[in-house]
């Protein structure tokens, strides 16, 4: 080799060397953002492993961001370990409900999972079932809402925390009846939007409400002006929302922007406080239910505990939906410490008897369709925010009793649930 | 309901223009250099976090600088990366600029969290204007009025200036303007430079309408590449008329399909593609053929 190709090749390794460097720790940063699977504890021989899917992008990421965090959260607090031996959670992602059906069957046949915990939205939850039901896998969604999850398509494997769509409906839609008689439904395209214009289109014909108008928009509408223009003419007495994650933070900004705020109510049941946050002081307005508030001292200790970790940890206030992500996560995790195996069929035993306190009700999954039984917030916008975390005014907590519970989520005769055995 | 039709009308061109901003810049980044630039979106959601930082820090006049900046890191780009696929297979230009959106979309989650960050328009912008059926918000109409400034000064300067001038013939016959001695790889830089500060400006007048998120390109990005299409890829004027035209669908589309107000948009551009598959203004370009 000549001295010549050699200056040339210490040249290029130089080169080649910072490159690739700098291009292995871009792509390394990247990657560990964009699907890669997280592994959140350091592995030892033959861990327990927990599968965890929540969006890392798209509209509810960031809503995702707060269960996977308040999932993990529940599983540092036990240090990691389950029936004293290490645990650790493989975290996917669910860029479209076929990817999280993928990405089920991965954590299964690759990973090898004892149970998984995620959903951020029905169609990806409904996918996720799916497997779980095929695979025999303890399955515990967290945020869908979709009727279906725990209705028609329910099995056995399958639990899940968010009430769903009617049940949201059962509790706001009175306090929006004392609003008006005149609504209008904005809802979104898809399984959980659809849900919300169903459950309050049959609220409305058993009520005498008139409904002036119902629009379906694409779930990621980026401009919702000419939506309003047409809310505007219609004069409703109330608007009924049903668009997720950051779309009813775009849409209550153009609400404002419009001059709407103050002069139409806006109500949307299940909302994310994120969701709010990312709108603003300015432009936040509406009435809606919601499953947790960290600033409601009605919070048992349990939970104070985990909102104060959260906050220490991760310098914000912990979400609803770390509440969900925490809840979904604890009582799987639970659940395999009752069963003292990782068999699926003693897990999803435990899953039907787990139950925690919460006030005067007892939060737990029902045997007949596996939808969790809970307290629901209905909230509003505060008159005046001075706190950048601090919204809602909490209006009531429903059901506030075990009696009001049936009353609240429906009786066995009224579900769609054929459970099927394990 | 001509009342209605009227006022969705004009609701539809403001949003159109807004479209239009975004997607010139893609166009001229396409004619000018050949990229298709899947990353446009990236520095779209790039000018509109800069423009929350600036404004929630020092206010609204150092958010005007949002798209200066995204325009110098447009250009910090091209020369690190962009520059090494001229010439090359077009493929690769479409896998490195995808490659670009996600990577900043990553950095923009890890920096600023997924969650979305409130951004409103300035106070004494807020409120709006009605004239008959019409209403329009005043940060709306200054919208309008910045971009249709954008519009008019970019195509002044093209038209105008000796630089515009090079950079015309640039895209046209690259090697024969650097046989007449002009720094070509200076141009090229610049031209992407500002494509990215219109897509930065585009960003920055969208933050306090739409909601700023790390995944906020996606609802700049598919409207932009529908019209640059539509429009005919690289022509400015086409980029304009089709982005008027597929603001005023989608608004018309909403009043009386709502459902299909998410397809409205591809559905006329399959129909214009039909009938004419180079797009409106669509020419023959011999660096592409």
């Amino acid at each position: 080799m000549s001295s010549n190709s050699l200056r040339h090749l210490t040249k290029i390794n130089r080169r080649t060397l910072i490159g690739g460097a700098g291009g292995f720790a871009l792509a390394h940063a990247a990657a560990s953002k964009l699907g890669m699977p997280y592994i959140g504890s350091a592995a030892a021989a033959d861990p327990i492993r927990i599968g965890m899917i929540y969006a890392k992008t798209g509209a509810v990421a960031d809503q995702a961001e707060y269960m996977a965090q308040g999932s993990l959260l529940a599983l540092e607090t036990r240090n990691n370990t389950l029936l004293g031996r290490q645990a650790e959670v493989i975290w996917l992602d669910e860029p479209t409900s076929q990817a999280a059906q993928q990405n089920a069957e991965r954590l299964v046949g690759e990973h090898n999972v004892v149970g998984i915990v995620g959903g951020s939205l029905s169609s990806s939850a409904l996918a996720i079932s799916a497997v779980a039901k095929k695979a025999k896998i303890p399955f515990v969604a967290a945020n869908a809402g979709a009727i279906d999850l725990t209705g028609r398509l329910c099995n056995k494997y399958t639990f899940r925390l968010q009430p769903p769509a009617d049940v949201h409906t059962r509790v706001l839609a009175p306090y929006c009846a004392g609003l008006g008689k005149k609504w209008y439904l904005l809802t979104a395209a898809f399984a959980f939007g659809q849900d919300i214009k169903r459950s309050f289109t049959e609220f409305s014909a058993a009520n005498g409400i008139t409904l002036v108008g119902a629009d379906e928009v694409p779930v990621n509408t980026a401009d919702y002006s000419s939506f309003i223009l047409k809310i505007r003419a219609a004069k409703p007495d109330v608007v009924v929302g049903g668009v997720p994650g950051n779309d009813i933070s775009t849409f209550l900004k153009q609400w404002n922007e419009l001059g709407m705020k103050g002069k139409i109510p806006f109500a949307e049941i299940a909302v994310g406080a994120t969701d709010l946050w990312g709108v603003g002081p300015e432009a936040a307005d509406g009435l809606f239910t919601i499953n947790w508030y960290h600033k409601n001292p009605n919070n048992p200790p349990e939970e104070q505990m985990m909102a104060a970790t959260y906050e220490k940890k991760y310098k914000r206030p912990a979400a609803d939906k770390t509440w969900m992500g925490w809840m979904a996560m604890n009582a799987l995790l639970d659940s395999v410490e009752t069963a003292k195996a990782t068999e699926p069929g003693a897990i999803v035993d435990a899953l039907e008897n787990w139950g925690v306190q919460r006030g005067g009700v007892k939060a737990g999954y029902r045997a007949f369709d596996h939808q969790m039984v809970n307290r629901l917030l209905v909230v509003g916008i505060k008159p005046k925010i001075t706190d950048k975390w601090d919204y809602f005014d909490i209006l009531a907590e429903t059901p506030s009793n075990d009696a009001e519970i049936e009353k609240v989520f429906g009786a066995q005769a009224q579900s769609a649930c054929k459970m099927d055995t394990l | 309901m001509f009342d209605l039709i009227l006022s969705q009308a004009v609701n539809g061109l403001v949003l159109g223009f807004l479209y239009v901003l975004i997607a010139v810049g893609l166009s001229v980044i396409f004619g000018m250099l050949g990229i298709v630039n899947f990353a446009h979106g990236a520095f779209f959601a790039i000018g509109a976090y800069l423009a929350l930082m600036l404004n929630r820090d020092f206010g609204w006049g150092a958010a005007l600088l949002a798209p200066l900046l995204t325009g110098l890191i447009g250009m910090l780009v091209e020369f690190v990366l962009i520059r090494r696929l001229y010439g090359k297979e077009p493929l690769l230009g479409l896998i490195l600029t995808f490659a670009l959106a996600l990577f900043f979309e990553a950095i923009l989650r890890l920096v600023f969290g997924a969650a979305p960050l409130p951004f409103n328009p300035p106070r004494f912008l807020a409120g709006f204007v009605e004239y008959g059926p019409v209403l329009i918000t005043k940060y709306r109409i200054v919208v309008l009025a910045v971009t249709v400034f954008a519009l008019v000064a970019f195509w002044s300067f093209l038209e105008y200036t000796p630089f515009g001038r090079i950079i015309r013939a640039g895209s046209r016959d690259a090697e024969m303007v650097g046989l007449l001695g002009i720094n070509l790889p200076i141009v090229l830089s610049s031209v992407f430079g500002i494509g990215c500060l219109l897509a930065g400006l585009a960003g920055m007048l969208s933050g306090p309408l739409w909601t700023v998120n790390p995944s906020m390109a996606a609802g700049a990005i598919m409207p932009a590449f529908v019209i640059v299409t539509i429009g005919g890829l690289g022509s400015y004027a086409g980029a304009i008329i089709a982005g008027v035209l597929v603001g005023v669908v989608t608004a018309m589309t909403i009043q009386f399909y709502p459902d299909w107000s998410s397809a409205a948009m591809y559905v006329l551009m399959a129909v214009i593609l039909l009938v004419r598959p180079r797009g409106l203004f669509g020419e023959k370009w011999e660096r592409f053929e």
